[in-house]
């Protein structure tokens, strides 16, 4: 009977000793924003580069997937492009009894691609609003050619997805027309291929369309996103990308994160195509 | 002609080409001229645009599927109970209890959730139980509506059978709870947690949430269960919550009434019960977050022990079930009260410390009939979905042996292993 009543805490016990040797020394895992993989790819490599024997491992899948790993423990940081949900925040609160912690690492202008021959000269973000809630269907109608708008979109999972419908569609829904793409490249090469297209994403993707300058609204001046107009915040569409944890860093984690947030880490942060927080 | 260029007029020509084999095969009769024929800039585009389409169509079909999700969770668990403590079954009112084994290995819960996302404004979600008792049983079913009228859907209405709306502990998913089991009160005052009705869900500012319903009242233990409500009256429950995140504060109400089968007319008694639960969090440093939970219910409700003393038992000579001479129908309800207090300190990521005590009283106005019990456990994580569960249950009743009343020998030690996916 002793046997039985000790035995549980035998088994415990070591699945304990066996699981802590098992996970000992698995470097920094980073996970989530595909709008951010490059930039925190970049970061992992000039920071291994330049601190020998540390491992950072980075990949993408979107902003929701990222935080969804973060709570179910799979990576060590999370990037995203969006700040937390709050159903999120209490999925982590459920698991980890925190809230999480948030640390801006870098600032993004969330561009409006157009194709580069497409004569609409500015959008205003109600005009946006009507165009991706499919109340607007046609160029004419925003200053343009006559012919159907081609919407391109982002996967729900995507943090930038989440961005544009709360700050642009004010949380309401896409227009069921708006083909949805797994990254920003993609966005940019179907806009790139189309005439008639419109799609959004990160500033540092725009190569082979044009950025669509936006204004606030019909009385504000048409802003295009540049390190300026991000940096103070007047491009309408401006935006922190973030890293989320658990806890508060320590250790490795803190060391790398504090380095990301260094000048060395902000200005490839610029290289890349985003903006440094100062 | 650049080199990225000449790549890809190269790539065109092998795709086409690739394309154009099973109807060489088919054919020997084909000249092979075909093989190195330019291929056009036009050819090279309808090639592209039919993978477009193709691609197009897989993608909404995708897109289709991806709004059904399966998720669920498998509980598998060695128990070790104390002498003439096989029955520590900690749910359902009262536990019945088995002697034999002391120790027993038996699948706890194995849940399988179905949500279907069928558009912007609503929502359902069939789930299923195939745990302890071998049988798969419908837990949930329900159908949520969001209204079309705010940007972030905050009024969401449900119909169907679902977790009753009150307090903090029985909404809380059985995968996501830091002890293997609620605590007592919960067990006994909603028993199986769910109910079927209908809860509107308002959230009035980011902090403020309230919720309404009303309910059948049997709840899916209840013996009529699924037959319709004997009470004919609905239940109603009504609960406010205060979440400023690392303190959450919430008052529940809820009020209904019970029916006493006799022989001849029924008894209804009142049911009536409220509740006020409260959690704080806080992050240290080293061993990150922990949290402090304490829940209270004041209750006034049928009781069985009150209807064995009133009600006369009926016999095969005598099959009637009547209240016994002089004795009042008011007393077959009794004030019962019962709550918890819950400390949990995650020590890193993976491990997870919880200590628990809870408490339950049927009968305010009477002694030896109180249950309360300590808990310990702890939780390793080992990986993103699985964890490992030890918990210590302590719990003290009183059984009358002779003329003495005594604590019986039946704390639990309980190892379980949870797949959530």
């Amino acid at each position: 009977m002793k046997f039985f009543r000790t035995l549980p805490l035998a088994v415990a016990l070591a699945t304990l000793a066996l699981a802590a040797v098992a996970f000992a020394g698995r470097g920094i895992t980073v996970k989530g924003s595909d709008t951010m993989v490059i930039l925190g790819q970049r970061w992992a490599e000039q920071y291994m580069n330049q601190n020998r024997g540390q491992i950072v491992q980075v990949t993408g899948g979107g902003s929701g997937t990222g935080i969804a790993a973060l709570i179910n423990g799979t990576t060590d940081i999370c990037q995203s492009s969006r700040p937390m949900k709050q159903d999120e925040k209490l999925k982590l609160r459920d698991r980890y009894q925190t809230m999480g912690v948030e640390i801006p690492v870098a600032k993004d202008g969330l561009s409006v691609f157009v194709h580069e021959t497409n004569p609409v000269k500015d959008l205003s973000l109600a005009q946006l609003k009507q165009i991706y809630t499919g109340a607007v269907t046609n160029w004419k109608q925003v200053g343009g050619k006559d012919a159907t708008i081609v919407l391109y979109g982002r996967e729900n999972s995507s943090g930038t997805y989440g961005f544009f419908k709360d700050h642009v569609l004010d949380g309401r829904d896409f227009a069921a027309s708006c083909q949805t793409l797994p990254g920003t490249a993609a966005v940019v090469n179907a806009v790139s291929r189309d005439p008639n297209g419109v799609g959004y994403g990160g500033a540092a993707y725009t190569k082979g369309v044009r950025d669509c300058p936006v204004r606030k609204d019909a009385k504000s001046p048409a802003i295009m996103p540049t390190a300026a107009t991000v940096r103070d915040g007047s491009y309408p569409l401006s935006r922190d990308l973030y890293f989320y944890l658990r806890k508060p860093a320590q250790g490795d984690v803190k060391k790398f994160i504090d380095w990301v947030l260094s000048p060395a880490g902000q200005k490839l942060a610029v290289e890349v195509g985003y903006y440094p927080l100062k | 002609m650049p080199k990225s260029r000449r790549i890809a007029w190269c790539a065109a020509a092998l795709c086409l080409s690739t394309l154009a084999a099973p109807a060489r095969a088919q054919d020997d009769a084909t000249p092979a001229a075909a093989d190195t024929a330019v291929v056009t800039h036009e050819q090279l585009l309808r090639v592209l645009e039919g993978y477009t389409e193709q691609i197009q169509s897989l993608t909404n079909d995708l897109d289709k599927l991806k709004k059904i999700k399966f998720s669920g969770y498998v509980q598998a668990r060695l128990e070790h109970g104390e002498a003439n403590a096989d029955t520590v079954k900690v749910s359902g009112s009262p536990y019945t209890a088995t002697t034999a084994n002391l120790n027993r290995f038996f699948i706890r819960r194995a849940r399988l959730k179905l949500t279907y996302d069928t558009g912007a404004l609503s929502q359902a979600v069939v789930y299923f139980d195939g745990g302890s008792d071998r049988t798969v049983r419908l837990l949930e079913a329900y159908v949520t509506l969001l209204d079309p009228w705010t940007a972030m859907h905050d009024h969401q209405l449900t119909i169907g059978q679902q977790n009753v709306p009150f307090g903090y502990e029985i909404e809380r998913s059985s995968g996501t709870r830091e002890l293997p089991e609620r605590s007592r009160a919960e067990n006994v005052l909603f028993s199986g947690e769910r109910d079927r009705g209908v809860k509107l869900v308002s959230q009035w500012t980011p902090q403020l949430q309230t919720t309404v319903g009303l309910f059948n009242g049997g709840g899916v233990n209840h013996p009529d269960f699924p037959n319709s409500d004997p009470t004919l009256g609905k239940d109603f429950v009504g609960r406010a919550r205060w979440s400023q995140g690392t303190f959450d504060v919430a008052g529940s109400y809820y009020f209904g009434r019970n029916l006493v089968p006799l022989t001849g007319a029924d008894v209804v008694t009142e049911k009536s019960r409220a509740g006020l639960d409260a959690q704080a969090y806080w992050t240290l440093p080293t061993l990150g977050g922990g949290t402090l939970r304490g829940e209270w219910y004041l209750a006034h409700e049928a009781n069985p022990d009150s209807a064995k003393a009133l009600i006369v038992a009926p016999t095969t000579a005598n099959p009637v079930r009547l209240l016994k001479t002089g004795a009042n129908a008011a007393h077959l309800a009794t004030d019962a009260a019962g709550g918890y207090l819950m400390w949990v300190q995650n020590v890193g990521d993976r491990t997870q410390g919880v200590v628990r005590w809870d408490a339950w009283d049927p009968n305010v106005d009477a002694d030896h009939d109180q249950y309360s019990r300590w808990s310990v456990g702890a939780n390793w994580f080992w990986d993103g979905f699985t964890r490992l569960t030890i918990a210590y249950d302590a719990i003290r009743t009183e059984t009358k042996a002779g003329t003495r009343w005594t604590d019986p020998q039946d704390n639990l030690w309980t190892l379980q292993v949870q797949h959530k996916f």
